[in-house]
């Protein structure tokens, strides 16, 4: 039985081997490990090479057994409809009228085709060489007498002499359509589409059962038609090579038959695959001298390191006590080893001295505490704690005291909010809520004592003051040097902005330019046919139409982008004055919705409150979206256009059933330029800038643009919104009733200069609501008028306000007798025609005739 | 190579293709109006789909490809035409509305050519298929 031992005691049976010999161990294990795998490494190299020249072979057979078969269905597909065809007899009869070109097909790069007659003759051929006419050159070849479309090969070509493949397809009683190959060319050429690889592959092709050579890849001319004694053999289970033609030993992969019952073989250089093989089994050889060097020194380095120092541990502490501590001071050897003989040393100090230590450690803590106070209350930055809860000061140093001007006691009993100007306080308290670990802000605005303020940048870190979460504030006075490097920064700013805007505008240049080289090739190109060639009349007019349609192309999308310009770029005036919408949508839709196929309707809300808006751009707006509608409608179906007051703005839509929009393309639809490629649209035109124009029309107003869609073929929906006129409320002297926004403006400021107040309307409808609202003391009338004509706005003003009210009539034509008479029965003020100055003496008759109102009460 | 009738008594030739591939109609009418002749077909296509499946159909012996078109770009119809082993006699004229560079040189990689920038002489491209076509 064996006794149980006590712990850390070493049972002797228990000692095991030296370090020594486990070395010696594993150098025998290593040297014998490397010696088997150098051993299978040349023998597994050798069996991939081989392997991967079968699959090579292989791999090429079938790529060239594809390309045969191109060639051949091409001339099939080419030569059966050809040859079956019943008027080719006019071509034996009139050979004049054959033309045959040969282009190259699959593996076939050259050959000729030629229509031969039963005798032999030639009757056309895409070649100089088989000319028509003379003696008949295939007369008795074999082919000639098929029934049937036949191949043949290897043949001697009669005409050139070379060896061809011939495909013959027979026109019944006439002759036949007859292709001739050269096949020289194809082995070269099958060889040239693999390259020449790893291992140079030979290309063979024989005839049925192996008794000619049809095409190979190496000496081809000398082969070629060259009679066989045997086939190569295709490779055995052992993938070992057999020689070919020239007794190179070759690895042969199977064999391809061809329907022409042509074999196609491909083989390997065997010598050549094994030499790579061998190449890579050396180097792994070397690899593994290498390793086995340098595994030999880590193994002596590792015993010199390791054993010897621990042997001189172990002899040094057995002589060592608590009373007497001996030095170990081990020299060169491992870390591990080093370390702890280092350990030991380190022990026996600590041991003697931690006592000691721990005095001078809270002499240096009391110390510490002492300057960083002082760094806080004698530094000269203002600096103070403050709790983020409450944004109460907590503590304040010497120098916030002394510039800030109010007294310990003031600043601990004020917010942090307090020392900042009221309209700053949100933007603070914002900052403040989600505070960084660290932030340096400003410059900001603080209030002094005394009212004055101070510019400072503030550095800010989060702290804890006892229980509470504080944050520790250094307040910097902004010196002139960081006020120019803030104004730097933010002029800096303004240059990228300004280079970004440059950058847009040179893409926006290019694009449009080559918008423009369409139409513009198409124009240039027609008009030099036109002057360099003869054509006849209806070419002209087909080319000279189609001028004149690209040319509306180019100067409708020069004016779109034209006008976009001068939206974007803020230099299109807005005239923006109260307007009746529902007016001017059926304006509109008179104007637009007549022709073509779709059914347009109006769907006006009852009681539609007065627009603000430029009266001309939203005409033009809905115009767009209604052509829209109706361009993307090619089937027709109803368009119906509608308005309707929706949260203070009216909304105004317009509904089609046409193609509608995929949902992805529905956020690009207002860029410049966009368009959506689908089949169904690429005949429908436009300058793809009308959208974005409405865009920057609509946002100009304060309205929104947008589209909806269920989906291609559902139909689309635009929408767009208009604020109402505020002017609504507000009521003038005068109802200035003129389409004009120019001249409106011209009248207002002269009524102006005579102190006289007016309201401006853009149509008669408009004017209408406005008198219905808040009346007017006068009204100056243009006649001619969009919608509503003004003769009919002032008959229905006499009928609704009796004679009372003063009008002048602007008119911009000579009126005709019987129609100034009706304008003085329905009692106009005077009657003004339209010219230089006019505004002038429209104002002075309105000044006269309100002065008259005032003596006649 | 197609086989086409035309004229009366009807008469069989065996021509090369010529496929123009233009999004634009005006742009086809006057390319087509361009070259037109005896000594080839001319076929064509309105996108890059349509071109490609006209190429693989007819194996025109010269393709004239606008570049920006729907559905596939001239450049991948030109990259298509120039993987595919059977199309290695068919010869590419790229028709482009950019005048850069780049696009230029992204198209002779890919394979074209010649290219040409719109708006182009008639005259010129009819040379340039003149010499594609070694006529």
């Amino acid at each position: 039985m064996v006794q149980r031992q006590r712990e850390g005691e070493i049972r002797p049976d228990r000692r095991g081997w030296s370090l020594r010999s486990y070395m010696a161990l594993f150098m025998v294990v290593l040297l014998a490990v490397a010696a088997v795998a150098a051993f299978s490494v040349r023998f597994m190299t050798e069996l991939d090479a081989r392997q991967a020249a079968v699959a090579d072979t292989n791999f090429a057979a079938e790529k060239a057994a594809a390309l045969l078969k191109s060639g051949f269905d091409q001339i099939n597909d080419l030569s059966i409809p050809l040859s079956k065809d019943p008027s080719i007899g006019q071509l034996f009869a009139d050979p004049t009228k054959c033309k045959l070109g040969y282009a190259p097909l699959g593996a076939f790069k050259t050959g000729r085709m030629d229509l031969v007659r039963l005798d032999g003759s030639v009757v056309c051929s895409s070649s100089k060489a088989a000319a028509p006419g003379g003696a008949s050159p295939y007369n008795s070849q074999s082919w000639l007498s098929a029934t049937a479309p036949i191949v043949v090969a290897p043949v001697l070509d009669p005409v050139t002499g070379g060896q061809v493949v011939v495909i013959s397809y027979p026109i019944a009683g006439k002759g036949a359509l007859v292709w001739f190959l050269d096949l020289v060319p194809i082995g070269p050429f099958l060889a040239s589409e693999f390259g020449s690889g790893t291992h140079s592959l030979e290309f063979l092709i024989t005839g049925e059962n192996n008794q000619a050579v049809i095409a190979r890849s190496i000496d081809s001319a000398q082969w070629v038609g060259k009679k066989l004694s045997a086939a190569p053999s295709a490779s055995t289970s052992s993938n070992a090579g057999s020689p070919d033609l020239n007794d190179t030993n070759r690895i042969y992969g199977a064999s391809i038959r061809n329907a022409a019952g042509w074999h196609l073989y491909v083989g390997a250089d065997e010598a050549e695959a094994l030499a790579v093989a061998d190449l890579s089994a050396n180097r792994f050889l070397v690899i593994i001298l290498i390793g086995v060097g340098a595994m030999s020194l880590v193994v002596w380095v590792a015993y010199r390191r390791v054993a010897e120092p621990v042997r001189r541990l172990s002899l040094v502490m057995r002589g060592s006590t608590a009373e007497q501590p001996a030095s170990v001071a081990v020299g060169a050897g491992a870390r591990e080893v080093t370390d702890l003989a280092e350990d030991f040393d380190k022990l026996m100090a600590t041991i003697t001295h931690e006592e000691a230590d721990r005095l001078a450690t809270e002499e240096k803590v009391a110390d510490s505490e002492r300057n960083y106070r002082s760094l806080f209350e004698s530094n000269p930055q203002p600096m103070w704690l403050y709790d983020i809860h409450t944004l109460a000061f907590l503590r304040v140093n010497d120098a916030a005291i002394a510039r800030y001007g109010y007294s310990r006691d003031e600043f601990l009993a004020m917010t942090v909010k307090d020392i900042r100007r009221p309209e700053n306080v949100p933007k603070f308290l914002q900052l403040t809520a989600h505070p960084p670990a660290f932030a340096k802000t400003g410059p900001w605005t603080h209030l002094m004592k005394d009212g004055s303020t101070l510019e400072v940048l503030v550095t800010s870190h989060a702290v804890s003051f006892g229980e509470k979460e504080a944050r520790f504030v250094m307040a910097e006075d902004l010196t002139e040097s960081q006020r120019l490097e803030l104004e730097l920064h933010q002029s800096q700013a303004r240059a990228e902005a300004s280079a970004a805007l440059n950058r847009a505008k040179d893409e926006m240049v290019s694009l449009v330019s080559h918008e423009m080289r369409t139409p513009l090739a198409s124009i240039v190109g027609f008009t030099e046919l036109l002057t360099t060639r003869e054509v006849t009349p209806e070419q002209r007019k087909e080319y000279l139409s189609v001028m004149l349609q690209e040319g509306h192309r180019l100067t409708a999308l020069i004016n779109d982008f034209l006008d976009l310009r001068r939206i974007e770029g803020g230099h299109m005036t807005m005239s923006f004055a109260p307007a009746d919408i529902g007016a001017l949508i059926k304006r509109v839709v008179e104007v637009f919705g007549k022709s073509g196929r779709s059914v347009v309707t109006a769907r006006l809300a009852d009681h539609l409150p007065l627009v603000r808006a430029d009266s001309d751009s939203i005409f033009r707006v809905v115009a767009n979206l209604l052509s829209n509608a109706r361009k993307y409608s090619p089937n027709g179906g109803a368009i119906v256009v509608s308005a309707a007051s929706v949260d203070g703005m009216v909304e105004i839509s317009v509904q089609d059933q046409g193609l509608g929009i995929p949902a992805d393309a529905l956020s690009h639809l207002f860029q410049k330029f966009y368009r959506i490629d689908t089949a169904d649209r690429r005949a429908i035109r436009g300058t793809g800038l009308g959208l974005a124009i409405s865009k920057n029309i609509v946002e100009a107003h304060g309205g929104t643009i947008g589209a909806r869609s269920a989906g291609p073929g559902l139909g689309s929906l635009f929408y767009f919104t208009l604020p109402v006129g505020r002017e609504q409320s507000r009521a003038g002297d005068v109802l200035v009733v003129e389409d004009d926004s120019g001249f409106a403006h011209l009248l207002q400021a002269e009524l102006a200069t005579r102190e006289i107040s007016s309201v401006w309307a853009a149509d008669a409808e408009t004017a209408e609501q406005l008198l219905a609202k808040n009346g007017a003391r006068a009204v100056v009338l243009d006649l001619l008028l969009p919608g509503l004509s003004g003769e009919a706005f002032l008959q229905r003003l006499r009928e609704t306000y009796g004679p009372s009210i003063p009008v002048v009539v602007i008119t911009l034509k000579d009126l005709e007798l019987s129609e100034n008479l009706a304008l003085q029965q329905l009692g106009v003020t005077g009657v003004l025609r339209k010219g230089p100055g006019i505004s002038g003496a429209a104002a002075d008759l309105i000044e006269n005739a309100l002065a008259a109102q005032l003596v006649a009460r | 190579m197609t086989i086409v009738r035309r004229r009366t008594p009807p008469v069989l030739q065996i021509l090369r293709t010529v496929l123009i591939a233009d999004d634009e109609p005006s742009m086809r009418l006057l390319v087509h109006a361009t070259i037109e002749s005896d000594d080839y077909a001319v076929v064509e296509a309105a996108d890059g789909a349509e071109a490609w499946a006209m190429v693989q159909k007819h194996k025109p012996s010269l393709v004239l490809l606008d570049v920006q078109m729907p559905e596939r770009t001239g450049i991948e119809v030109l990259r298509s035409i120039k993987a595919d082993p059977n199309l290695n006699a068919t010869k590419v004229i790229l028709l482009t509305s950019k005048a850069q560079e780049s696009d230029v040189e992204a198209g002779l990689i890919a394979g074209a050519d010649f290219y040409l920038t719109k708006p182009f002489s008639p005259l010129d491209l009819l040379t340039r298929v003149e010499e594609a076509l070694q006529l």
